[in-house]
């Protein structure tokens, strides 16, 4: 419980400054303390069309809209009913009394309608209830099989505006054997569109997507060995990065220009650094032991990273040039799959205990640790939010292997896929 | 008379008549033409057969190795596999003599080039397991190294866990998936 509160208290400091750094406009953020979800009221669209198209287009941007603030843990949702007490709202007079009487800090009104291309215009306006005043507005136009896309923008501007990195239009790199064999697949952060990247017809593996969302770094087997590709998602092309010895576990620099991986070009399992296009390769550890699964801090200036150096896999941190080397780890005497938090102050992995494994957190600053699954099962490759507030991972309670995400305190806990095996999630910034 | 003279004119009287009925019986038995039914069971049976069919000059090993291809070679496994203790990389007593074995056929088929695939069980990490597949296979290589094997014939590949042989989740199906595998990749 303390570990959540404190939690809970950096979010809110966190949050208020970003506010403050970002936000010019002076938007007026209540927090009364505990829980900081800002109850938000989120009316049905108002409708300039008889397009049945459109009738159906709006009404599924609402729900996509809904269910991202409800996923955010930022906002809580008006419950729907409430609105019945009110007026019905009237975009051109809204009386910001009848929705402060309901409890709502925020109000958003959409309004859709269809372009002359018969394409669709959703527009939505943010208020804060109390004062009055408009926060923001935003205007998408798009064909009709974009509403999901179009829903989640909004949501990440509502992100935005409230001092939160955006969540809703990130994605999920991962292993799939849906079609036979291992490939890379990528899909949206709620386990919509599923699309297949690889076609190797081999192993391919331990995928990490670029923070822009263009690249991803993945080892395939293709040429029979463990080698580390950089695919460009919208290009088609896949440059060689690293292909003597063993070549995996890849993790991009916060500014997409470097990876950090593991090889054993050596003979042995080193931590390495190459720049995005495999120029420049250098090695950070020198030592007989196996170091492997290393992650990048957000900061970019560290590498956490696991080393069976002391006898079993534990986790390590090191300066990014290698030096300054510490143990973070303890408590447990099989511990990887290190996941840096985007705040910086967390670290999720993977412990076993007998043959169970969980995802735990380590806050580094308290060095308090939270586990986070408790399910009798193995639960592996963590990976965070954009926003540190959720996690990915894989799990096979379920009897196959599955990808699921959970809140930072364990809650909600859903699963984003079901055919095949899904393993290995990795989650952009 | 005296008794002497009696038995010497009978004896004698004896020799006589016997050698008598003697001649005559020679004479009146001639031997009997052997009969129709006796001749037929005395013909042998002569089994006719076809010729047998032509040899195949015999092979040597050498040159049954040759004809083989690299998939018929690989499905006969003349190379057997070694097993590991749980989060151990280091050869069991029991592999050792697998592998000289396995290194006796390889000075025997000196071109042979092989893949040493190193696996795991499903209880270690991915990435761990991963790391922990390749020094298996780095054990096993430099074990048969040590046996006289040159390292030039030997690759080696770790497939961590994704490759079970039993996919079962106890300890049986582990121990069987802890394991070094040969692949004949050149012959």
């Amino acid at each position: 419980m303390r570990i959540f509160k404190v939690y809970l208290s950096f979010i809110v400091i966190f949050g208020f400054l970003a506010i403050v750094a970002f936000n010019q406009q002076e938007v007026v953020i209540r927090i009364k303390g505990g829980m900081p979800a800002i109850p938000v009221a989120l009316p049905k669209f108002i409708i300039h069309s008889d397009n049945p198209k459109i009738i159906k287009a709006a009404k599924e941007i609402h729900d996509v809209l809904k269910a991202d603030l409800k996923f955010s843990r930022v906002f809580e949702l008006v419950p729907e009913e409430f609105y019945s007490y009110i007026k019905l709202l009237d975009p051109n007079n809204i009386l910001f009394k009848d929705w402060e009487s309901i409890q709502s800090n925020v109000l958003i009104v959409g309004e859709v309608s269809s372009s002359k291309d018969n394409k669709l215009i959703f527009t939505g306006s943010v208020y804060d209830v109390r004062s009055g005043r408009f926060i923001f507005g935003k205007k998408y136009r798009g064909s009709s099989n974009l509403v999901r896309l179009i829903a989640h923008k909004m949501a990440d501007e509502m992100m935005k505006a409230f001092g939160e990195k955006p969540v809703f239009t990130s994605k999920i790199v991962f292993v799939s054997d849906r079609d036979g064999n291992p490939e890379i697949y990528m899909m949206d952060y709620d386990g919509y569109n599923q699309i297949r990247l690889t076609f190797n017809d081999v192993i391919d593996t331990l995928p990490a997507l670029s923070p822009d969302r263009t690249k991803v770094a993945y080892t395939s087997y293709r040429r029979a060995n463990p080698d580390l590709f950089v695919f460009h998602i919208y290009t088609g092309k896949t440059i060689p990065i690293s292909t003597k010895g063993a070549n995996y576990a890849p993790s991009w620099s916060p500014d997409g220009k470097k990876l950090v991986f593991c090889s054993s070009r050596s003979g042995n399992h080193e931590i390495y650094i190459v720049d995005e296009d495999g120029k420049n390769l250098r090695r950070l550890t020198f030592n007989k032991a196996i170091d492997t699964s290393p992650d990048w801090s957000p900061t970019g200036r560290e590498i956490v990273f696991t080393s069976d150096r002391s006898g079993s896999p534990q986790l390590y941190i090191m300066d990014a040039e290698g030096t300054n080397v510490r143990k973070i780890s303890y408590g447990g005497t099989y511990h990887d799959s290190p996941s840096w938090s985007p705040n910086g102050d967390k670290i999720a992995y993977v412990s076993r205990v007998e043959n169970r494994f969980d995802i735990y957190v380590l806050d580094l600053r308290t060095n308090e640790i939270f586990k986070l699954t408790e399910n009798n099962a193995r639960n592996e490759n963590p990976s965070w939010s954009p926003d540190g507030r959720h996690i990915v991972y894989s799990s096979n309670v379920s009897g196959t292997i599955q990808i699921y995400i959970t809140d930072y305190d364990g809650k909600n806990t859903r699963v984003l896929t079901s055919k095949g095996n899904n393993k290995m999630p990795d989650w952009s910034y | 008379m005296t008794k002497k003279s009696i038995v010497i004119f009978l004896a004698t009287f004896l020799v006589f008549f016997a050698l008598l009925s003697c001649k005559k019986r020679v004479e009146i038995k001639p031997p009997a033409p052997p009969s129709q039914k006796a001749e037929e069971k005395a013909m042998p049976v002569e089994e006719v057969k076809e010729a047998p069919a032509v040899a195949k000059p015999e092979l040597s090993e050498e040159e049954i190795f040759k004809a083989k291809t690299l998939e018929e070679l690989n499905r006969e496994k003349p190379l057997q596999m070694i097993h590991f203790d749980f989060d151990k990389y280091d050869i069991r007593e029991d592999a050792k003599p697998i592998l000289e074995k396995n290194a006796e056929w390889l000075r025997r088929h000196p071109t042979v080039k092989i893949l040493i695939e190193g696996h795991c069980d499903e209880r270690g990490t991915e990435e761990y397991n991963l790391a922990l597949g390749e020094k298996r296979a780095k054990a096993t290589m430099e074990y048969l190294v040590a046996l006289g094997i040159s390292p030039n014939r030997i690759k080696i590949i770790s497939y961590g866990k994704s490759r079970p042989l039993d996919p079962g989740h106890n300890e049986i199906a582990w121990a069987k998936n802890r394991r070094a595998e040969f692949v004949i990749i050149a012959k």
